[in-house]
């Protein structure tokens, strides 16, 4: 559409995930005053070679925005200590029914399907 | 007696004419008014009847507003479609905890196209009207 | 601002209006936890001098003389503080509910009432990062913010 050459780089329009930046940290969905972040994750345990003993990561599962409750705050984008959310300024994802609005990784992080 | 809602051509398609009932309850309808002033939506003064009647719910529905934003619903004449636009007519949205603000104006009415955002921008509600007449007329 | 005792919340809003603070700005409430805080904003139209005047309640018996005789514009202020705080206005003329349907809901701005919506719903951030692990203990479990221990424990 012509008119998005109209709208600031910085146009707070959604709300992108770079699952690799992201640890499963929980401090997004925690803040999140509309509840509408969720995250599943799971402990792996990696050993470095050398080192004296294992360590546990969170591996990244699931991540959804509801962005039918969303208020656009921007609080989980301030509080990610990793820089794994950022404003992007899409506006086309309206959805025929509510469960549309539901965003997953694979549409977060742009690697799927935009609809 | 509801007066008659204005009609509307799309500058992003010409070929779509809408007449849209703009049930503004809240701040998300600027962003209506900001649609018509940017030229997004055209005035078309002879497109009143236009095949495509879309409910614009815009705002907060509280539940004291519930039974006329019902009443404004069932007054419109012919095919109505209703138009979620904002979080708040959604779900609530930032007020979704509050005792007097009905969770989603579709528990009231039937929703066609939700329409994300808080407040969503202009062009949202031109992507909204585009999905919701191809979706009406596939 | 100027505390004053709920008894005296008449005369002294009476006195304030001879003194030339005509207009009610806004009259609401504030629940301290302790007691509530009635909260009205008066000012003076001809100085612009405004003052806060607030009188404290106790919680469970917040009466108090209604202000509408004196200022009309009271009215819809105290049928809002009324069923928001659970406050009685004595001698108001209209004391219908104003916003709230539902005749018998416990006074939603009040601390000690439940936010249905944050009971019923489960909060997202009860999951622990990296899941259960593999002994099935879990983390010590918070709790959403601004959200009391008892709501959660009281359930739904
Ligand atoms: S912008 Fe605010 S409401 Fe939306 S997901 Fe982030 S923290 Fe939640
Ligand atoms: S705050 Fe950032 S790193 Fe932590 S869970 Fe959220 S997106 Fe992932």
């Amino acid at each position: 559409m012509s008119h998005n050459d109209e709208i600031p780089a910085a146009a707070h329009g959604y709300i992108a995930l770079t699952p690799a930046a992201c640890t499963s940290c929980m401090l997004c969905v925690r803040e999140c005053p509309s509840w509408c972040i969720t995250l599943e994750s799971h402990a792996v345990q990696t050993s470095e070679p050398g080192a004296r003993r294992p360590t546990t990561v969170s591996v990244l599962d699931a991540f959804t925005i509801d962005f039918g409750l969303c208020m656009f705050c921007g609080i989980c984008v301030e509080v990610c200590p990793f820089d794994a959310l950022e404003w992007t300024p899409r506006f086309d994802y309206a959805a025929s029914d509510r469960s549309g609005l539901v965003q997953a990784i694979d549409q977060l992080s742009g690697s799927g399907d935009q609809r | 007696m509801t007066p008659a809602a204005p009609a509307f051509r799309l500058a992003a398609d010409p070929t779509v004419r809408v007449v849209v009932a703009n049930l503004g309850l809240a701040c998300c309808s600027l962003e209506v008014d900001v649609a018509i002033q940017r030229g997004l939506l055209v005035p078309d003064e002879d497109g009143a009847g236009a095949a495509h009647c879309v409910l614009l719910v815009s705002g907060t529905v509280t539940d004291v507003l519930a039974p006329a934003v019902v009443r404004h619903y069932e007054a419109l004449p012919g095919h109505v479609s209703v138009m979620s636009f904002g979080a708040c007519a959604s779900t609530g949205g930032p007020y979704w905890d509050a005792p007097t603000v009905t969770q989603g104006v579709d528990r009231l009415v039937p929703v066609s196209v939700y329409v994300p955002g808080c407040p969503p921008r202009p062009e949202a509600l031109v992507a909204g009207l585009l999905a919701l007449t191809a979706e009406v007329s596939a | 601002m100027r505390t004053v005792e709920s008894s005296r919340w008449w005369e002294e809003l009476s006195a304030l209006a001879v003194d030339g603070f005509t207009y009610l700005d806004y009259l609401t409430a504030i629940d301290r936890g302790t007691h509530l805080d009635l909260v009205a904003h008066v000012v003076n139209p001809d100085t612009v001098e405004h003052l806060l005047v607030v009188a404290a309640l106790p919680g469970d018996s917040a009466v108090v003389d209604s202000l509408v005789p004196l200022h009309a514009g009271a009215n819809w202020h105290e049928r809002e503080a009324a069923e928001m705080f659970g406050i009685t206005f004595t001698g108001h003329p209209d004391p219908r509910r104003l916003l709230l349907r539902d005749e018998s809901a416990a006074p939603p701005l009040r601390k000690s009432t439940p936010l249905p919506a944050r009971v019923d719903t489960p909060w997202p951030g009860a999951a622990t990062a990296g899941g259960d692990d593999a002994a099935g203990r879990r983390a010590r479990r918070q709790l959403p913010p601004g959200v009391p221990a008892q709501w959660v424990a009281e359930g739904p």
